[in-house]
């Protein structure tokens, strides 16, 4: 029986003196009653305007076309109330983060109870009492107790837990996942899949599970909609829509999703260990010391060391210390105890300037968000030229060359240069980040979560990037990620560090297929799988690790 | 791995304590700065060019009798850190000494002028909270209308206007050219008292409704943006529970704290309004005690009005963590 129908939506954004945004183009799709069909699409593709759309949660300066019936409502027809109803009784949303989407100043108990209340008859005592059971069977311990949280006190798995009890709280028919665990660890996204799993199936609820994790949408749903541009590219059964995909686009997708293209990776090994270490780190430890908080041993007796030209990935979950790692690498924090050296041998200088500016030369840092480390007010020709300028003498001629050599080796162009930030795509904002970090022909490369706020096509590229850097720059990395699936496009070798401590480390073929460590072995089985392979590890069911009360979360 | 913890939610009774922890720490830093702005308060007295003794003394020969029966009456002969120690003792049980022009009680003279400047202040206040968190919230709601961009505009002007411009503007028109209020004097008995207050109130409060409107509407358009704001709404709680729960309670954390600092303001410009109004006030007069070097009165009212300001804003920083329980975690907002 249908539940949504959408058909033919187009959807246009007109702001004065701007030209009309055409961001959805016929858009057609259909959910029945117990089904899961999974949006999936790259930003921008318009995937989370057609959500808000099937709520009527759609920006004043919208038009729409088409029609969205659901269960029997024609939701571009109705009018507030009417919307209201809907929102409250029919269809819910889970959106991406738990943690800005609970009002941090209501407790949890307002928060699950507000929409019902507002219902005629609304019966306060009633609701508690559902909404302390719906808790409960979210695996939330004390749930009585939680109504009277505030969000800050709960993890951020813990908080998308409560959400989805909010939005089961009168049942919906239709639930609606926004890139609901994008912003969770890989252990609790598995746990929190398997909870909206079994919530959609005990209520024969449909789900309209919006990500763009490939691999995600293939291990959950029954049916698949490509979208991208505001176009559907592509829809039909999971399997078929990734296994023989016929639009260009979609296999495209599926080449660029390091999970979906079978086994893993293990990274080219053109180190070289013959010399001395690039990277040599000894028994470092560090604590943070926060007011009012119990000391925070982000890293407790770490030592590595990477070969010239080698490929070191770290990786571990939030609050693991990994990023602590790379900043005490990059020369960002100091360690409390322990050695650390990198490109051999002590940093000397005369001043202080002198060794800052030495110490630079041969570690450099990718951050995570493209959109933050740049400063908005330079282009990246002047971005290069102030680095540059600090370290070489060069004349008007020569800078220039530099600089246009410099993009060239990141794949970008001479016209990027005199180009603002904001004209600039993620992708290429990154990929001037890089150029930043090359430009002082460093030893070691330290990418902390470099390509996590990336699209998977263009992860992909700036992979590619950093491997061809690699090859023929000779540059070491050390590549820090919460993504097992894409360190072997990179690395050959591979660290786990759980709590602040390395758990597991080795080749990444060999500790990739061969787990040896039971958080590793968590790790793996948790990376999300297509429905229709059976898990290759056999490891135990993703333990609840978010469980625990919120700390770290500022690491 | 950590297991599940079965009593993962914290023990209720530690908030509790940590926010009592929290009140006495505010507690203490209040206590300790109204103690060392009564010491700047008492001491400043000596900073001041000219002499009480010869202002009691009007002028009159300096009869050494005079001066030293003088001297004694107000203990001026002892040493400083003895004179601020019988004053402090004092002020302590309500005694703030004599008062040197009207040669009467310090407490009598603050009494019989306090009920016209808290009738002041108490009623721009309300004013100010009324009229700039609905201008705020008015512009906020109608954002990128005419009515909002009016507003703002109106609000801009309103800030430029000092007081004493306001108070001369205001009786030119409601009591010059309408004869609706009446531009001098407090009246006789409390109603009346309100209705000659009006007009002084309005002018005080005038261009500090503008700031408060301002800051509330930037701080509702900020709430407004919060991601939990859309999820309110697309869990269909109405428009108007959206505002008061979701945007304007998460909004008075920034209004309060601003509302909290502008008192000081309010009590530095109601001198001013009553000197324009004709009130007997604390303000006029603290500004006649200053000219006659009535050191007594002059040490209590910037006492008072220290201890006010301090006060007030102490209630705001305790006041912050029932707002936002963040605070509370000593987590601050991020």
């Amino acid at each position: 029986m249908r539940l949504l129908d959408v058909n033919e939506l187009n959807l246009d954004i007109k702001v004065h003196g701007a030209p009309t945004l055409e961001l959805l183009k016929a858009v057609s799709l259909h959910i029945d009653r117990g089904e899961t069909v999974a949006l999936v699409g790259e930003s921008g593709s318009g995937k989370s305007l057609t959500a808000r759309a099937v709520l009527g949660l759609l920006p004043s300066t919208a038009t729409v076309t088409g029609t969205i019936d659901l269960g029997g409502v024609q939701v571009l027809k109705a009018n507030g109330p009417e919307l209201r109803a809907l929102r409250r009784t029919r269809a819910a949303m889970v959106f991406q983060d738990p943690r800005s989407s609970i009002n941090p100043v209501r407790t949890l108990g307002a928060h699950l109870i507000e929409p019902m209340m507002q219902e005629p008859g609304a019966d306060k005592a009633a609701l508690e009492k559902r909404a302390i059971g719906l808790l409960a069977s979210m695996g939330l311990s004390n749930p009585e107790a939680r109504m009277k949280q505030y969000p800050h006190e709960l993890s951020g798995g813990m908080l998308q837990r409560v959400m989805i009890a909010g939005a089961l709280m009168n049942d919906p028919e239709l639930l609606i996942c926004d890139e609901s665990t994008t912003a969770l660890d890989v252990t609790t996204q598995a746990a929190v899949i398997e909870l909206l799993s079994t919530a959609v199936q005990e209520r024969s609820m449909g789900m309209l599970f919006i990500t763009h994790d490939l691999a995600l949408a293939a291990s959950i749903a029954d049916r698949t909609y490509v979208l991208r541009n505001g176009v559907v590219q592509e829809h039909g059964e999971t399997r078929q829509v990734f296994e023989a995909p016929v639009s260009e686009y979609t296999k495209a997708l599926v080449a660029a999703t390091p999970s979906m293209a079978g086994a893993p990776k293990t990274g080219a090994h053109i180190s070289d260990s013959s010399q001395t270490p690039v990277l040599r780190v000894e028994n470092v430890s560090k604590t943070y010391y926060l007011s009012g908080q119990p000391p925070v041993e982000a890293l407790k007796n770490v030592s590595l060391a990477i070969p010239a030209g080698g490929g070191l990935a770290i990786v571990g979950e939030s609050g693991s210390g990994k990023s602590t790692l790379g900043r005490i690498v990059a020369g960002l924090e100091g360690p409390d105890t322990g050695e650390m050296s990198v490109a051999g041998g002590e940093i000397t200088g005369s001043n202080a300037k002198e060794r800052r500016l030495k110490k630079a030369s041969r570690v450099q840092m990718v951050f995570q968000d493209p959109y933050q480390s740049l400063d908005s007010r330079l282009t990246p020709a002047k971005a290069l030229q102030t680095v540059l300028k600090l370290h070489y003498k060069l004349d008007a001629k020569a800078m220039n060359a530099r600089v246009i050599e410099l993009l060239e080796s990141v794949g970008l162009e001479e016209k990027h240069a005199n180009l603002y930030p904001r004209k600039l795509s993620g992708g290429q904002r990154q990929r001037v980040a890089i150029a930043k970090a090359m430009a002082l022909e460093p030893r070691l490369l330290v990418l902390d979560e470099a390509t996590s706020a990336l699209d998977v096509s263009v992860q992909a590229q700036v992979l590619e990037l950093v491997n061809k850097l690699r090859r023929e720059q000779g540059v070491s990395v050390l590549f820090i990620s919460h993504d097992l699936a894409i360190v072997g496009e990179i690395c050959d070798e591979l660290l786990v560090v759980q709590n602040g401590s390395i758990v597991e480390s080795g080749p990444t073929a060999q500790v990739l297929n061969h787990p040896q460590h039971p958080y590793t072995q968590t790790l793996l089985a948790s990376v999300p799988r297509p429905r229709w392979e059976t898990n290759p590890h056999g490891a135990a069911e993703p333990q609840d690790a978010d469980l625990e009360p919120a700390k770290n979360s500022s690491l | 791995m950590a297991p599940p913890q079965a009593s993962g939610a914290k023990d209720p009774g530690k908030p509790v304590l940590a926010g009592l922890k929290l009140a006495a720490g505010k507690i203490g830093s209040f206590i300790f700065t109204v103690f060392v702005s009564s010491v700047i308060v008492f001491f400043s007295r000596w900073l001041v060019p000219g002499d009480p003794i010869s202002f009691l003394l009007r002028g009159r020969s300096p009869n050494p009798e005079a001066i030293a029966e003088v001297t004694a009456i107000y203990g001026l002969d002892k040493p400083p850190l003895e004179q601020y120690w019988n004053w402090i003792t004092g002020v302590l049980t309500g005694d703030f000494g004599r008062s040197l022009q009207y040669r009467q009680d310090v407490s009598e003279v603050i009494l019989g002028r306090l009920p016209v400047t808290l009738g002041l202040v108490v009623m721009s206040g309300i004013m100010i909270a009324v009229l700039g968190l609905a201008a705020g919230i008015c512009a906020s709601l109608l954002r990128g209308t005419w009515a909002d961009r009016a507003i703002i505009a109106s609000m801009s002007g309103l800030a430029a206007i000092p007081s004493f411009v306001g108070a001369i503007v205001l009786i030119a028109i409601f009591a010059v050219q309408l004869g609706m209020f009446p531009s001098f004097g407090s009246g006789t008995g409390f109603w009346d008292m309100i209705y000659h207050l009006i007009l002084p109130s309005l002018a005080l409060a005038l261009s500090f409704i503008a700031v408060v409107g301002r800051v509330t509407r930037s701080a509702m358009l900020e709430e407004f943006s919060r991601e939990h704001v859309e999820v309110a709404r697309s869990r269909g709680v109405t428009p108007v529970a959206v505002v008061i729960r979701h945007v304007l309670r998460n909004a008075l954390g920034p209004i309060l704290t601003v509302s909290g600092l502008l008192v000081a303001g309010l009590l530095v410009s109601s001198a001013i309004v009553e000197q324009a109004f004709g009130l007997a006030g604390l303000g006029s007069l603290l500004v006649s005690s200053v000219d006659r070097l009535d050191f007594p009165v002059v040490q209590a009212i910037v006492l008072i009005v220290v201890t006010a300001f301090v006060a007030i804003n102490t209630l705001v920083d305790l006041l912050g963590p029932v707002i936002d329980p963040r605070l509370k975690a000593g987590e601050g907002a991020r």
